[in-house]
């Protein structure tokens, strides 16, 4: 079996800071992958490399067996490779409506459209409709996304993300500073895609209850390497994870 | 034809370090604050028709002295009643007002000095050359250089030795970091931002003894300023010094060979660096944003 | 909103515009005020198209605007006596010089595009300043002047009328506003929008950003050329300062002051703009520190411009 993500010994400096150092991983087609570690392992350095923000000192990312290493983030997007950030990223001082027609028309190749068509805007507006109702969104579609609960501007993010039609999604930190009943609805909403669409997911999360809830498998990255990688049953048992999380065992 | 090449040349280098003063100052500015200072050509009007003015009751040495510390005054004036309300804003409105400003400059010295150019006295001490075999050594154009030299140097140990000059490089790094250490973030961009009109100011005064003394004076060297950042690197101040010294020599040899061409090839130098590498040459890559 | 209030601007427009010698004349003006008001706003509306629109800080279009009319001018003095062909001219001149520079700095962004759009502003300026013998240098191009336009009984004396040369004008504004219009409504303008509102999002949503911000970029430079091209025509002059770093100020703030975010603030913009300038200069030689002050006051008191207290409707 074929990994979706390879990404081959990738080390990342900034100067003298190394950030990411020589880290492999391999995420099957499908898969839900958690990727955990301490603050500062390189967790976001490590998905700003896949997705393009960043191109790395050294080392490869393959994607469905392509050397995207160095491919712009729009490139990467054309591919199939959509994220979400840890400050969430939308169009603040447009509606819902208006930030998921962005994303919809862009994906169905209307970057250069300079006319409007009837049918082209139907077409828009029932995947609008679809991704709106993936959460319920529909009856705030006409608010401004920046005026919206925090929880609700997350799940425009990851709505817009789904509106490119992805086949890999990264999510970083969705569930960063939310309620539990928040939290709850993301990892639902993640859930969902995941097993509907048979979405390849990686997943930075620091929520575990989220994480073993919905992960396949775990990485555990510290000091910009891979630490450790398996179930969660794996994972939380293991002497090493407890080290890099809670300093030297007692 | 090698006399004429050196002289063009040495003169390009007294060119070029007035716009590598004048871009240092302004590079000050846009590093910490994130301001484009158009109005610092009026600064540097403002300072050298002052040191004019001066002159007959201060003598040459009082107006280099004094115009320079009084145009830093306005300076700090203009930042605290002016520029400092737009900080949080889209850069956009404080270029906007510095050009609002730019304008009021110009005209203003164009009413109150009048629109002809000036003749400014320079002492006759240093009109004489220097040696008789270098005779485009000039006094006047040797002593520019050296205390331009001379100003750059205790810029840089300013910067590196004071607390001021420590608290601006860090704040030209990370601002927010250093307000929350407790330093008055706002007091601090009003010195830099005198520091950075000062340098103007001395520059003009300078210009003034060789360029002449006219009101569009201000304006005329400000865009080899904006060339001297670009050239020498976004966000650097040694690539910005490098910068008004490479497009200065650049353009005095061009006088040579294409003297139609003089003004033009700073710019032509401008667009090979921005093809070439677009962050300037000693420039911070991260800085293009 | 409903058809009749998304065009509701576009007659309001429409008839102030139409009936502008007019009601101008009536106020003190003149026909040749009108004129400069909406070759100024076109400018300033194609800018807009650049800065309000897609959120990119262009302080120097004064360049292709100032190529645009020495197009014009060097077409009709040197070359061919056709008006239609010297306008033709100058928009290729200012359309294709904003493609070669767009692509430099296409890199760059905030503030320091700002300051590599004003540094090439100038070498334009330079170029006409010194190349006396071709430009008329500082004294600008003379010995040409506008001809009418047109075929046989389609002829319009452009040359003879003041009033006609303003409908001609006006005609050319509402193609380009029409064109705008549909360009800023398309698939392509909302992806403006998405760089203008989050560039970063844009970007991660497939936009490819520096493209699209360069076609902005050859989009507005090109309206901003053609108002050049008719600003000769109308003054049947030009000279350096239609280049000069206080002509791309004077179109920033006419953006700014008529509302950034609204497609006809830039007008209204002009339209104030050029009374005052207008008023302002009859009185005094110093009007450029009025103007000068007036920039400092509106940045301060009056960023949103006047139609910036319009409530932002949802762009349909």
């Amino acid at each position: 079996m074929t990994s979706l993500l390879a990404v081959d010994n990738v080390t990342q400096r900034f100067g003298k800071l190394v950030a990411v150092n020589g880290l492999s991983m391999l995420v099957a087609p499908g898969e839900l992958r958690a990727v955990i570690g301490p603050n500062g392992a390189g967790k976001t350095t490590f998905f700003n490399l896949v997705s393009g923000l960043i191109a790395p000192t050294s080392g490869r990312i393959y994607f469905d067996g392509r050397d995207v290493t160095a491919l712009t983030p729009e490139q990467r997007v054309g591919l199939g490779i959509a994220r979400t950030f840890q400050i969430t990223e939308i169009f603040p001082e447009l509606t819902v409506g208006e930030n998921l027609r962005i994303a919809v028309e862009v994906t169905s190749g209307q970057r250069l459209r300079l006319w409007r068509s009837r049918r082209r805007d139907g077409e828009v507006r029932v995947r609008v409709d679809e991704l709106l109702g993936l959460v319920g969104l529909q009856p705030r579609a006409d608010r401004l996304v920046g005026e919206l609960s925090h929880g609700d501007q997350r799940a425009t993010e990851i709505l817009m993300a789904l509106a490119l039609e992805p086949r890999l999604l990264l999510l970083d930190e969705p569930t960063a500073g939310m309620s539990d009943q928040e939290t709850y609805g993301i990892a639902e909403l993640i859930r969902r895609i995941h097993r509907d669409q048979r979405l390849t997911i990686l997943l930075v999360e620091h929520d575990m209850r989220v994480i073993a809830h919905l992960a396949d498998r775990i990485t555990v990255l510290a000091e910009g390497a891979t630490l450790a990688e398996g179930t969660f049953g794996e994972i939380c048992c293991d002497d090493r994870v407890q080290t890099a999380y809670l300093g030297a065992a007692r | 034809m090698a006399q004429l090449v050196l002289f063009d040349a040495f003169n390009g280098l007294v060119v070029g370090a007035f716009y590598a003063l004048m871009a240092l100052g302004l590079s000050l500015i846009l590093n910490l604050s994130g301001v484009i200072n158009f109005a610092h050509g009026g600064f540097l009007a403002v300072a050298a028709y002052l040191a004019y003015t001066l002159i007959p009751r201060l003598g040459f040495w009082g107006g280099l002295v004094v115009a320079p510390l009084l145009t830093a005054g306005l300076g700090l004036l203009v930042e605290r009643f002016l520029i400092r309300r737009l900080y949080g804003r889209d850069p956009l409105y404080s270029l906007l007002l510095t050009f609002g400003l730019a304008y009021v400059f110009e005209d203003g010295t164009r009413v109150l000095w009048g629109a002809q150019a000036l003749p400014y006295p320079v002492p006759p001490s240093l009109s004489t050359p220097v040696s008789a075999t270098l005779f485009f050594l000039t006094g006047y154009r040797v002593f520019m250089v050296l205390l331009v030299a001379a100003a750059v140097t205790a810029l840089f140990l300013v910067l590196a030795r004071t607390r001021l000059g420590i608290r601006i490089r860090a704040g030209t790094q990370d601002l927010e970091t250093v307000s929350v250490l407790g330093i008055n973030v706002r007091v601090l961009r009003n010195l830099n931002f005198g520091l950075g009109v000062y340098l103007a100011g001395l520059a003009g005064v300078l210009a003034a003894g060789m360029l002449g003394l006219e009101p569009t004076i201000g304006s005329s060297l400000i865009m080899p300023s904006f060339v001297a950042i670009i050239v020498g690197g976004l966000g650097s101040l040694p690539g910005t010094l490098l910068g008004g010294l490479l497009i200065g020599v650049a353009s005095g040899v061009t006088t040579v060979f294409f003297p139609s061409a003089t003004e033009a090839v700073i710019y032509v130098m401008m667009a090979a660096v921005l093809l070439v590498r677009p962050h300037g040459l000693l420039g911070d890559a991260a800085r293009i944003r | 909103m409903s058809r009749l209030e998304r065009h509701a601007p576009a007659f309001v427009a429409s008839a102030l515009l139409v009936t502008m010698p007019w009601w101008l004349q009536a106020a003190g003006g003149y026909t040749e005020l009108a004129s400069r008001i909406v070759i100024l706003g076109l400018a300033a509306m194609g800018l807009n198209f650049l800065l309000g629109f897609t959120g990119v800080l262009s302080f120097g279009h004064a360049a292709y605007f100032g190529l645009g009319g020495y197009g014009v001018a060097m077409t009709l003095r040197y070359l061919v006596p056709s008006s239609a062909v010297a306008i033709l001219v100058g928009v290729l001149a200012g359309t294709v010089a904003a493609a070669i520079i767009g692509a430099l700095i296409v890199k760059l962004r905030g503030v320091y595009f700002a300051m590599v759009t004003i540094a090439f502003g100038q070498v334009f300026y330079f170029v006409a300043f010194r190349w006396n013998r071709v430009t008329g240098g500082d004294d600008g191009l003379t010995g040409w002047a506008r001809l009418p336009v047109g075929v046989g009984p389609l002829t319009l004396d452009l040359r003879g009328s003041d009033l006609a040369f303003y409908y001609f004008v006006l005609a050319l504004l509402g193609l380009s506003a029409a064109a705008m219009g549909l360009l800023l409504r398309s698939p392509f303008g909302r992806t403006l929008l998405a760089i203008r509102e989050n560039e970063r999002r844009a970007r991660f949503l497939g936009i490819p950003v520096e493209r699209h911000i360069w076609l902005s970029f050859v989009v507005s430079a090109l309206f901003a050329s053609l108002a050049g091209a008719l600003f000769a025509l109308l003054n049947n002059f030009i000279d350096p300062r239609a280049l000069r770093w206080d002509q791309s100020g004077n179109f920033v703030i006419m953006a700014v002051l008529g509302g950034m975010r609204s497609f006809w603030g830039p007008l209204v913009g002009a339209g104030v703009f050029v009374l005052l300038q207008d008023l302002i200069s009859t009185r005094t030689q110093s009007w450029m520190s009025f103007v000068g002050a007036f920039f400092v006051l509106v940045v301060l008191f009056f960023p949103r411009g006047v139609l910036g207290f319009v409530r932002r409707r949802p762009a349909s």
